[in-house]
C-alpha cells in the first residue's frame, strides 16, 4: 500500500501519522536509529518494545515535544516542528513522566488545561468518564497512582483531540484498573479518536491494538496486527493433555502436528493451524476423552522472542 | 483570546497554589524586613554627621540609617524574589515534568513564566507596603519624594532580576540546586551592595565588586528618587544591560526541551 486508505465515503485519505526514517540522539547516545511507520485514521496503533527501545523519544518527536535529528514526520497533515501550535490543539497527550503542581486540585487542573483548548470538553463530563468525581477537590499530591493516571487521561482529552498519544498508559495500575482502562480506550476509539498506544506490556498490545509496531534498539522490526505478527512467524501452539494410552503414533501422522513429546502421562503436541480441533476429534475417534485437554496459543511475547532472539526486559 | 484566557487561568492557579503554601515566601519577605529593623536598631537613627563622609561619599547618603535601609530593603525584596523564588519554582516545574505536561497541552512556558512574574510582583507590592509601613511607624522614615522615579526603578529592577532568575532556572537541573545557587548569589549581593553595611564602609575591593553586581544599581536607582536626589540614569542603564545580558540567553535556553 502507498499509505493511502479509503474511508467510509470512498475518498482516498492520507494516514493520520507518517514517520519516515526518524533519527534522534541524545549526545552520543542513539535513541532512535531509523524508524518509519504510518497510523491510519480510527485505529489503535501500538508501539511495543522493551524499556529503552526509543518509544517515548519517537512519540515525543511526533508530538513536537522534541526535535528529530533527521527524518520526515507528518501528523494530521502538519509538521510537528513548524506547526506545533496548531498540532497541539488537535492532539491529546498522556506523557510517560510528568506531574502537576502538588497542591493543584483535580477539578482545578482540568479547568486550567481547558483554558488553553480551542474545543474544550466540559470538565464534569471528563470527571465522570474517568471516574474522578470523588477526587475532584483532592490535590494532585494526595492522589493514588491509578487516580493520577486517570487524571492524565482526562487531561489528554480536554481539547477534544482527533488523535491521542498514550505513553505507558497502565503503568503502576493493578490488574483490575488496567482492564477498566482498556475498556475506556476502546470506548474512545468507538467515538472516532485515533489512538497511539506506547507500551512495553505485550498483553496490553495484544488486547487493545489493531496494529502493532514492534520496536527494538531504535528500529521497527515488524508491523502487523497482533495476530498477524504471530501467524506470520508460523509460531506453533501447544496442545496438552494426560492419558495412560501408550501408543499415540497416529496423532503424529496428522498434518497439523509438528511434534509430540511425552513426559509420563503428560502429552504435549506442537502444531499450527486448527491443531486443537483435529487432535481432539482424533482422540475421540480413538476412544480417548481427556478431561484436561487444553491449548496454549502463541502470544505476542513469543513473537517478540523470535523476532529479537531474546525476552523482553522489564 | 486563548492566550489571555490561558494567562488568567494560569495566574489564578498560581495564586491558589501560593495561598495553599504561603510559607514558601516567608524568607523573601521576612529576611529584608528583619534586616531593615535590625540594622536600623544597631546603627541608630541619627542624621549622618559631616564626619561620616568617607571617600567623598555620605555614609547614609544624607538621610537617617532607617530611611536608608527602608529604601534599600525594598530593593532587596526584588532581588530575593528574582534570585530565589522564581528560579526555585521554575526549576521545580521543569524537574518534576510539569513543564512538559503543560507544553504538551498547548500551554506555552511563557504563560507560566508570566503568571509566576505576576505573582512575584503582587508579593513584592505587598512586601514593599509592609516594609514602608513598619519603617515609618517604627522609625518615622522618609516617604518617597519622587514616587514615579521609585516605581520606574522597581520596573527596571524587576526586569533585571526576573531575567537573572529565569537564566538561573534555565541552567540548573533541579529545584534544590536553583535554591542553593540562588541563596548564595542573593547573600553575596546583599552583603556587598550597600544593603547590609553601607557601601562607604566597605573596603574598596569589595565595594568595586559590589558595584558591578546588579543589586547595587537597583539600590541606587530606588534610593535616589526616594531621597529626592533625582533619577540615577546610570543605574537604570546598568539594570537594562543586565536585563538583556541575562534575558536573551534565558529566553533561548528556557524554551528549549
Ligand atoms: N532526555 C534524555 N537524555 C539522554 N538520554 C535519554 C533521554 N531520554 C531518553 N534517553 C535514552 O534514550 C533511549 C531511549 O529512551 P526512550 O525513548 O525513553 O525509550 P522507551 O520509551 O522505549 O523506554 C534510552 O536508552 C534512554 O536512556
Ligand atoms: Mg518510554
Amino acid at each position: 500500500m502507498l499509505g493511502l486508505g479509503v474511508n467510509s465515503e470512498g475518498w482516498f485519505m492520507a494516514p493520520v501519522i507518517t514517520v519516515e526514517h526518524l533519527q534522534k540522539s541524545y549526545g552520543h547516545m542513539v535513541a532512535v536509529e531509523d524508524l518509519s511507520f504510518e497510523v491510519e485514521e480510527g485505529e489503535i496503533f501500538g508501539i511495543l518494545g522493551p524499556n529503552g527501545a526509543g518509544k517515548t523519544t519517537t512519540v515525543e518527536c511526533v508530538q513536537g515535544l522534541r526535535r528529530a535529528d533527521n527524518g520526515r514526520i507528518r501528523v494530521l497533515g502538519l509538521d510537528p516542528t513548524t506547526e506545533v501550535a496548531e498540532l497541539r490543539q488537535r492532539i491529546g497527550a498522556q506523557l510517560q513522566d510528568s506531574a502537576l503542581p502538588g497542591r493543584l486540585k483535580v477539578a482545578e487542573s482540568l479547568e486550567l488545561f481547558a483554558a488553553f483548548a480551542r474545543n474544550r470538553v466540559d470538565s464534569d463530563q471528563l470527571l465522570t468518564r474517568w471516574k474522578l468525581q470523588e477526587q475532584r477537590d483532592q490535590a494532585f499530591d494526595t492522589l493514588s497512582g491509578g487516580q493520577r493516571q486517570r487524571l492524565f487521561l482526562a487531561l489528554a482529552f480536554v481539547n477534544s483531540p482527533e488523535l491521542v498519544f498514550l505513553d505507558e498508559l497502565t503503568q503502576g495500575l493493578d490488574p483490575q484498573a488496567r482492564r477498566a482502562t482498556w475498556d475506556l480506550i476502546r470506548e474512545i476509539r468507538r467515538d472516532g479518536t485515533t489512538v497511539v498506544l506506547v507500551t512495553h506490556f505485550m498483553d496490553e498490545a495484544e488486547q487493545l491494538c489493531d496494529r502493532v509496531a514492534v520496536v527494538d534498539d531504535g528500529r521497527v522490526i515488524a508491523i502487523d496486527t497482533p495476530q498477524g505478527l504471530i501467524d506470520g512467524l508460523g509460531l506453533s501452539s501447544v496442545v496438552r493433555f494426560t492419558t495412560s494410552e501408550p501408543d499415540l503414533g497416529w496423532l503424529e501422522k496428522l498434518d497439523v502436528v509438528e511434534s509430540l513429546t511425552r513426559n509420563g502421562e503428560t502429552i504435549e503436541v506442537r502444531g499450527t493451524g486448527p491443531v486443537l480441533a483435529l487432535v481432539a476429534s482424533e482422540l475421540v475417534a480413538h476412544g480417548i476423552a481427556p478431561l484436561d485437554l487444553r491449548i496454549d496459543r502463541p502470544t505476542v511475547e513469543d513473537a517478540f522472542l523470535v523476532l529479537t532472539g531474546r525476552r523482553m526486559r522489564g | 483570546m486563548i492566550t489571555i484566557r490561558g494567562f488568567l487561568a494560569m495566574t489564578r492557579a498560581e495564586f491558589r497554589l501560593f495561598r495553599r503554601e504561603p510559607f514558601s515566601i516567608v524568607f523573601v519577605l521576612v529576611f529584608p524586613l528583619m534586616m531593615m529593623l535590625l540594622l536600623s536598631a544597631v546603627l541608630g537613627n541619627d542624621q549622618a554627621d559631616a564626619q561620616d563622609v568617607a571617600n567623598g561619599m555620605l555614609v547614609w547618603r544624607g538621610v537617617t540609617p532607617a530611611s536608608y535601609y527602608a529604601a534599600a530593603s525594598v530593593a532587596v525584596i526584588i532581588a530575593a524574589l528574582g534570585l530565589m523564588t522564581l528560579p526555585t519554582n521554575l526549576a521545580g516545574y521543569r524537574e518534576r515534568g510539569i513543564l512538559r505536561r503543560l507544553r504538551a497541552s498547548s500551554v506555552s512556558v511563557w504563560v507560566l513564566v508570566s503568571a509566576q512574574l505576576t505573582l512575584a510582583m503582587v508579593t513584592f507590592v505587598a512586601g514593599a507596603l509592609i516594609m514602608g509601613l513598619v519603617a515609618s511607624l517604627a522609625y518615622d522614615t522618609l516617604v518617597p519624594k519622587d514616587l514615579i522615579g521609585v516605581m520606574v526603578a522597581f520596573v527596571f529592577g524587576t526586569a533585571a532580576f526576573g531575567a537573572l532568575g529565569l537564566l538561573l532556572a534555565s541552567v540548573v537541573r533541579t529545584s534544590r540546586s536553583a535554591q542553593g545557587i540562588g541563596l548564595l548569589l542573593f547573600l553575596t549581593m546583599w552583603l556587598i551592595s550597600g544593603t547590609a553595611p553601607p557601601r562607604a564602609m566597605l573596603p574598596s575591593g569589595l565595594r568595586d565588586l559590589g558595584g558591578v553586581l546588579p543589586l547595587t544599581p537597583l539600590v541606587t536607582a530606588v534610593q535616589d528618587p526616594w531621597f529626592g536626589l533625582g533619577w540615577s540614569t546610570t543605574s537604570l542603564a546598568i539594570l537594562t544591560a543586565y536585563t538583556f545580558a541575562a534575558g536573551i540567553p534565558a529566553l533561548w535556553l528556557f524554551g528549549r526541551d
